[in-house]
């Protein structure tokens, strides 16, 4: 079946704001695993840092999303698992080699989201009360993500060799330095990490203003925008596919999902109706569905949404592959 | 009831031996297989360890791609993923891991092992480490290593924000390295707080951990040196209004034991033979924080060296055993390769129980980080045949007491 004939769906589990309910684990990968028997693409994991000015109703994770995607990952077998990780709150050495690591523990199905926009209040945990110019953290956002990217190709994908009686563990020839010196970091590499089975994770940049487009375009595997009104969203559609052929790339390599959420529809039926319409309309590649953490949410989205989009043909019946890059239809990790 | 000593089971992919991966028996993709791993994990917790331990560098650790090449340690899980995955797949052993001081920010990594913690039901621990390597300097921009002093200054620094916030400390801190404003938004810890391990043994390391550590993680050849270290750190409690309880010392032990002596000798020998002398030479000059060593005969003794601004303790430890006992480059490279200047013993386990019950009876140590030489065989050996001798002893448990890693290690929860 054609990529771009159906719509890639991911759900976002939001924090359940009812008194004394607290989202324990195990209710967290019930969640997560009815996502994945409903043969979701993937769940995206919002980091419990402050991301709204500390004026969110919603209550936090108790879990820092990375911790929470490698547990997550041992209890799931299908489903993409992307954490988001800021760009302050970790070096991105660090960073690249923490979401490697995800990778390999998942057998491919992991990724990251960064988001573009800057929070002020991380910025002041971080040892930067001053933070940066949104022009700067722009730019060091853009050289962040290069060279996470980077330090994912260090290793070739047949640099192991796993030669005993020669000793020799992997070829020297097929590990690579990165040797990146920019304007505001210089890392050597290679990561002392593996490559990932998806060959790199996913990458997934939200939080977009007008001046981030050309670097999603450039550097994103998937694209996250907030939901409009229908006109708005196929021109910025349009708009973005275009600025992806200008970087040398298939439009169809990047996917570009919007932001819904069925919090406020309690009726989940009808939610089927205003997928189909905004899809049909080509405003997007599909849509990241954000959930109350619930189970007898997403049971009827799995229930109700789900067999209703496939029976018009708009969603696929299972997974295309193992790893995550499968899942979108995207090249990597030798299944394409 | 008599004390009874603590047990670490101190994992590394597929050995603490250099040339572990060569072994016949070693499952050569330990380190990108996380069914390995859980593997390990519940040999551990059904021995009843107190916790699982997982040693952490942000880089290479050799800088020589022809040496890196023939040893199996530059790939690896990065040890905070790899202890969240084992946390939901266990239920009772402690999770330790290292990070550094140096490249991370204590914000973030406060979350971080808070959310460990969380995701364990109260069993995590940080062991804390300042970074010595110029291979992992390169991967954070710094023009240079700093200086000892400076590293532990930071770490110092860190360790209080990190406490402060793990305690629930709720105004802002803004010092000489760090400013952090706001409190953690997680939870309290399942067990009060996170437990703090460290591993340095030099002078302003070791006070360091007599001001924040629940656990010392050390390096110790002979009893006189475990004992010296042992004295000497509980000693320096009071400074800081502490009880010699409150910290437990574990040096590392890397064990080889098998049913006979004889036996246990041949597992040695066999994995002694299996280092390249190249491999062992480079291992030896990463512990003298020197790049030169090649260029002395192989056979001739450890030249003179300048002291160190990398691994200060264990600069010492090697050369006072070069000195102790009169070895060559040679021997002194696979002597080290073989438990990375760590205690080795090779024996029956009647002989291990013995050795290590004599260093906890005489008051050398609170228990052992056991270091297998290679997975997951020796690990099994121990727990199949050292672990129950030393229950039959009264020395060890033969159930979990508590829930948590506090529990475990008879840590008192903090206020």
């Amino acid at each position: 079946m054609d990529n771009g004939a159906t719509m890639h769906l991911a759900v976002s589990p939001v924090p359940d704001t009812s008194p004394g309910t607290g989202l324990e684990f195990n209710r967290l990968a019930s969640f997560v695993q009815r996502a994945e028997a409903a043969k979701l693409d993937m769940v995206l994991l919002a980091d419990a840092a402050p991301t709204s000015g500390g004026e969110s109703a919603n209550k936090p994770m108790p879990f820092e999303s990375t911790t929470l995607l490698a547990a997550l990952a041992t209890v799931t077998n299908g489903i993409g698992l992307v954490a988001a990780a800021s760009t302050m709150a970790h070096q991105p050495y660090n960073l690249g080699r923490r979401v490697a690591s995800l990778d390999i523990i998942s057998h491919g199905r992991a990724g990251w989201n960064a988001t573009m926009a800057q929070v002020p209040r991380e910025a002041a945990n971080f040892s930067r009360p001053e933070g940066f110019s949104a022009d700067d953290f722009r730019r060091r956002s853009e050289e962040y993500i290069g060279i996470v990217q980077g330090l994912w190709r260090g290793w070739d994908r047949d640099a192991l060799l796993f030669d005993k009686s020669g000793g020799r563990f992997h070829d020297p020839e097929k590990m690579h330095l990165l040797d990146h010196k920019g304007e505001f970091f210089s890392v050597r590499g290679p990561l002392n990490v593996a490559r990932s089975p998806q060959d790199t994770p996913v990458l997934v940049l939200s939080g977009l203003s007008e001046p981030d487009l050309d670097i999603a375009a450039r550097a994103a595997d998937v694209i996250l925008l907030e939901s409009g009104p229908i006109e708005g969203a196929n021109l910025r559609y349009d708009n973005l596919k275009r600025r992806i052929a200008a970087c040398g790339r298939d439009p169809d390599s990047v996917k570009v999902l919007t932001n819904i959420s069925l919090a406020a529809d309690g009726r989940l039926t009808a939610a089927a109706d205003r997928l189909e319409e905004q899809f049909h309309a080509k405003s997007c590649d599909g849509f990241n569905i954000q959930l109350p953490a619930q189970l007898p949410v997403i049971d009827e989205f799995a229930d109700l949404v789900v067999p209703e989009l496939r029976r018009r043909g708009l969603f696929r019946e299972n997974y295309r592959g193992t790893t995550l890059r499968s899942h979108l239809g995207l090249v990597g990790g030798g299944e394409q | 009831m008599t004390a009874q000593m603590k047990l670490g089971a101190f994992l590394w992919a597929t050995g603490h031996h250099i040339a572990a991966w060569r072994h016949p028996k070693v499952h050569v993709t330990a380190g990108i297989d996380i069914d390995h791993y859980i593997q390990l994990a519940r040999t551990a917790e059904a021995a009843k360890f107190d916790m699982i331990f997982c040693e952490d560098a942000a880089g290479l650790r050799e800088a020589n791609v022809g040496i890196a090449s023939q040893t199996s340690r530059s790939i690896g899980f990065e040890p905070i993923s790899l202890l969240s995955a084992l946390a939901v797949q266990t239920s009772r052993i402690g999770l330790v891991s290292t990070a550094s001081t140096s490249y991370n920010e204590p914000y973030g990594l406060a979350r971080t092992f808070l959310s460990l913690d969380h995701l364990s039901g109260g069993r995590a621990g940080w062991n804390l480490v300042t970074s010595a390597s110029p291979i992992e300097a390169a991967n954070f921009g710094s023009t240079g290593l700093k200086l000892h002093a400076d590293r532990y200054e930071r770490a110092r620094e860190f360790a209080e924000v990190v406490t402060g916030l793990w305690h629930g400390k709720s105004s802002g801190h803004d010092g000489q390295s760090f400013s952090v404003r706001d409190p953690l938004d997680l939870p309290r810890s399942p067990q009060g707080a996170p437990v703090m391990v460290q591993a340095g043994a030099s002078d302003v390391g070791r006070d360091l951990a007599a001001r924040t550590a629940d656990v010392v993680f050390t390096a110790a050849q002979t009893f006189e040196e475990a004992k010296a270290f042992y004295d000497d750190l509980k000693g320096r409690l009071a400074a800081y209004g502490r009880e010699p309880d409150d910290i437990k010392i574990m040096p590392g032990v890397s064990p080889v034991v098998a049913e006979t002596e004889t036996e246990a000798r041949e597992k040695h020998e066999e994995l002694q033979a299996l280092i390249p002398d190249d491999v062992g030479v480079a291992l030896l000059s990463s512990y003298l924080s020197i790049s030169d060593l090649w260029r002395y005969p192989i056979d001739g003794p450890l030249p003179e060296l300048p002291e160190s601004e990398g691994m200060k303790s264990r600069q010492a430890l090697v050369v006072e055993q070069s000195r102790r006992d009169g070895l060559s480059i040679r021997q002194l490279a696979r002597h080290f390769a073989g438990a990375r200047g760590h205690w080795r013993i090779v024996g029956t386990p009647a002989q291990v129980a013995d050795e290590l019950q004599s260093r906890f009876e005489g008051g050398a140590a609170d228990g052992f980080n056991v270091m297998p030489s290679y997975f997951p065989g020796e690990l099994d050996a121990f727990a199949t045949l050292v672990v129950p001798e030393l229950q039959r002893r009264g020395l060890f448990r033969r159930d979990y007491e508590g829930r948590t890693l506090r529990d475990h290690l008879g840590l008192k929860r903090p206020a």
